[in-house]
């Protein structure tokens, strides 16, 4: 087989007690678009770590073109021509675009020949169509731009095999097409790809080739006629009863539900100021009411984040009236709000939503801290109740921890959000507000999540559902209000919902 | 279960603490022998002069009690991932806004039971609120809290000084700037040599583990230090947190600094709150390293480094080795901890 330009033979890798890898076997020819397919936790950052050196395999086999190779640190994947591009930017935010690339792989000790890497970089980019601001320094670029400098980088490098690691997480729909279409001029040049994701409906979009991994072995690998969603979803599912839609989402079912008279959340007029941390608001009016799921649909970066936040934090707010049940919020700290009975998960789950040093125990106790309930004599936190009702959210959501004390760092993305979204349950809810509460989840999760929403829309609570993803909103909620540069651009029904006209709203189209 | 992983914690960290000192000790060993004193002889002076005699024991004590104080100083504002490197400035104003209330007050004749707490409040309070300004310059202009804390630091010592040589309190009869003696309605006495302030400090490590690990407070300080934006979202007050962690690590402070005048000296003494020469400051910064911010874990380190520092000093006496190889050595001991349990720990610092 000359055409095989990476062969991995019965690696196995375990951390702890975990089997990361079992005896996987995985075969990339040269010039696919290779998708590595699998659900959170399946296996495959660290299948893809091990062949750029970050790990160490317990047991098996590298052959890059026939030869067998061993990588122990990056510089020899580097060597070996492979580059890889993390699902988290590895780029110095201080240096620009230039000085990025440069940083490892040019020059002497102290000789910086600027000039000319700067011409090999304008040439490469130019070449497959990856264009950016070379001189700006890198905290000001989006993710997706982001993306292109390292992916450069790593073609600078003389990479011919190039692994993207959940390179669309922070991509959104334009971006992500841009992508495709460097990818096709990859291959053209003679670049090898292989692109990691849980997303079916990307594989379907981007690859000839797809491996399905699931717990830590190889599945399967479909190619040419025999991929399809169905055929894919069985492999990375197996067992698990999950129907899938068209757009590979999970169908969930949202049965009639009956909206109360009164809303649970009416803004009126509401502005917001534009800081570095929020975009401002203009004029937002809109009202939930209970039994309802409102969806706000935009595209990163337009306000919807604060919208979310200035619900749960209304100092945020410099005009304009928000009213929970019919009582002002205007002038209520966070907490006020909470024990209105408004509860928030947000859109970052890592740095916004988690005490990532802490317990699972902890981390439940968190916004609820001073509700009598946990407090004796209003001094004392009664950890025991604390206890139960951590133990209550493992159960309810399906929380893989052994138990409450476990430090909340060493639970996967899925169940730390599954936690994030339990700690909104702990006391009674009338409305919660949830920012982007699927991103990063494979599709059982997510399924799960949706699924709670719905619940609590059932029992008569309003929900606030800000989303990236309009397939996602439009699965789950009653209207969907569209948000462009800090404007309301328009409230659709469900009956109404229209993914090309929104989507064009949602660009600031009409 | 339950109990196997609390085995399992404690071994894990007599292994990480008893590998440090073993290390340590060889080290200072070789520049022990390097000097041309005799090993065996250096080290057991080092490590059981505390334990062989009564006046060894109640010195150990003696030195314990204010490191302690010392050590909560920096621990406190450390575990929401600053630093206070001011402990030793709230050390000296909780001990010279002590004495000057107190002598200010002596010609009241208050009895003991009025004095004695009053003063230790007054000490808090001198301690806490100096440290607040640290607090409030973070919470308020974003000041770092290293530079200020280092700043005031020296605003400290010129108070000390201050105080100290004022012809209202200065002891005429002393050429170094020291004040009167404080009534002896304000001071505290020994129990078979061992200063009465330790009964103080039992209860004060049980009210800061209280508060720290069960109450609501604790739980925001723990929270803080753990994820700030996560608990700024989730409506915790991080002006205020802030705020109150550092009053009360200098409050604590203060209280050594307060028990140093009226258990120890019975006056304030210009260069007060130190051992061996050294700043207790900074040995509580060391102490505090050492068991990684955990406030149960102070007390006992504090106390063996308490028991170097008494070795130390006989060393000095009796084999006239410089004290400074026993910094040395604690040094050398808080970098082994560091290095060693972020190699085979779960971090820390």
């Amino acid at each position: 087989m000359s055409n095989e330009l990476l062969r991995c033979e019965n690696i196995c890798k375990t951390f702890g007690s975990v089997k990361a890898l079992d005896d996987v076997n995985f075969v990339v020819q040269k010039g696919e678009i290779h998708g590595l397919l699998g659900e959170n936790g399946a296996g495959k950052s660290t299948l893809m770590n091990i062949l750029y050196g970050l790990y160490n395999p317990d047991k098996g086999k590298v052959f890059l073109s026939g030869k067998a190779i061993t990588i122990s640190s990056p510089l020899d994947s580097i060597k070996n021509k492979i580059g890889m591009v993390h699902q988290v930017s590895t780029l110095v935010p201080e240096f620009t675009a230039l000085e990025n690339i440069m940083l490892g792989s040019e020059g002497g000790s102290f000789s910086l020949p600027e000039a000319k890497v700067k011409k090999k970089i304008l040439e490469l980019s130019e070449e497959f169509g990856l264009a950016f601001p070379i001189d700006e320094k890198v905290k000001n670029l989006s993710a997706g731009v982001k993306q292109k400098i390292e992916i450069i980088r790593s073609l600078y490098g003389g990479a011919n095999l190039l692994i993207l690691d959940e390179p669309t997480t922070s991509l959104v729909e334009s971006e992500f097409h841009q992508l495709l279409k460097s990818l096709k001029i990859f291959v053209e040049k003679g670049v090898t790809v292989i692109f990691i994701t849980h997303k079916i409906k990307e594989v379907m979009e981007a690859c000839n080739a797809v491996t399905v991994m699931r717990k830590g072995k190889i599945q399967s690998t479909v190619k040419g006629e025999d991929l399809g969603v169905e055929s894919l979803v069985k492999l990375m599912f197996m067992e698990q009863d999950i129907e899938v839609n068209e757009s590979a989402l999970p169908k969930v079912t949202v049965p009639e539900s009956k909206v109360s008279s009164e809303p649970v959340l009416e803004l009126k007029g509401v502005c917001v100021p534009g800081t570095a941390e929020h975009h401002s608001l203009e004029d937002i009016s809109f009202k939930i009411y209970g039994g309802e799921i409102l969806g706000v649909a935009a595209v990163s970066g337009n306000g919807e984040k604060s919208i979310a936040e200035c619900v749960v934090n209304p100092s945020i707010v410099d005009k304009g009236e928000m009213l929970v049940d019919g009582e002002s919020i205007c002038d209520d700290s966070i907490l006020d709000v909470f024990d209105k009975g408004v509860f928030y998960t947000p859109e970052d789950r890592i740095h916004e939503g988690i005490l990532n040093e802490g317990s699972v125990k902890e981390n439940v106790l968190l916004g609820h801290h001073r509700r009598d309930k946990f407090l004796k004599n209003n001094l004392f936190v009664k950890w025991d109740e604390v206890s139960l009702a951590a133990k209550k959210v493992i159960k309810e959501f399906n929380v893989a921890t052994p138990d409450e004390n476990l430090s909340i760092r060493r639970l996967s993305g899925g169940n730390i959000q599954k936690t994030i979204m339990g700690r909104a349950f702990v006391s009674p809810l009338k409305l919660l507000v949830t920012h982007n509460p699927t991103s990063g989840l494979d599709i059982s999760t997510v399924e799960f999540i949706f699924n709670k929403l719905v619940e609590l829309r059932s029992q008569g609570s309003g929900v606030l559902f800000v989303n990236e993803d309009l397939d996602e909103l439009m699965i789950v909620c009653d209207r969907i209000a569209v948000l462009h540069d800090g404007k309301l651009k328009g409230i659709f029904k469900r009956s109404e919902f229209d993914k090309y006209k929104i989507g064009l709203l949602m660009i600031g189209e009409s | 279960m339950k109990d196997n992983k609390l085995i399992n914690q404690i071994l894990r960290g007599l292994l990480i603490y008893g590998s440090a000192v073993v290390l340590a000790l060889g080290v200072t060993s070789i520049f022990v022998a390097c000097l041309g004193y005799d090993v065996s002889d250096a080290l057991s002076t080092l490590l059981t002069t505390s334990f062989k005699s009564s006046f060894g024991f109640s010195e150990t004590i003696k030195k314990t009690i204010p490191l302690l104080f010392a050590t909560y100083a920096f621990t406190i504002p450390f575990m929401i991932k600053f630093f206070n490197i001011g402990g030793w400035g709230q050390m000296l104003m909780g001990g010279c806004v002590t004495a000057a209330v107190g002598l200010s007050l002596a010609s009241l004749g208050l009895p003991p039971v009025v004095m004695v707490p009053l003063l230790l409040v007054v000490g808090m309070l001198a301690g806490g609120c100096f440290a607040l300004l640290a607090g409030f310059a973070k919470a308020k202009y974003d000041v770092n809290p290293i530079i200020s804390t280092i700043m005031l630091n020296f605003v400290a010592y010129q108070f000390v000084n201050f105080i100290a040589t004022s012809s209202l309190y200065k002891d005429p009869l002393e050429g170094h700037p020291i004040t009167r003696y404080l009534p002896s309605s304000a001071t505290l006495g020994f129990m078979g040599g061992v200063p009465v302030s330790i009964f103080l400090s039992l209860i004060v490590i049980v009210l800061v583990y209280l508060m720290m690990k069960k109450t609501k407070l604790g739980f925001e300080i723990t929270a803080v230090g753990y994820n700030l934006k996560a608990s700024k979202t989730y409506g915790i007050d991080f002006s205020k947190t802030i705020m109150l962690a550092f009053f009360i690590g200098g409050a604590l402070a203060g209280l050594g600094g307060c028990l140093e005048v009226l258990n120890i000296h019975g006056r304030l003494i210009e260069g007060f709150a130190k051992t061996s020469g050294a700043q207790y400051g900074i040995f509580g910064i060391l102490t505090s390293l050492v068991v990684a911010g955990n406030p149960l874990a102070a007390p006992i380190a504090a106390f063996f480094m308490s028991v170097l520092l008494v070795g130390a000093d006989s060393l000095q006496r009796t084999m006239q080795i410089p004290v400074e190889v026993v910094f040395l050595s604690q040094a050398i001991i808080v970098m082994f901890v560091v290095i060693i349990r972020k190699r085979f720990g779960k971090g820390g610092i």
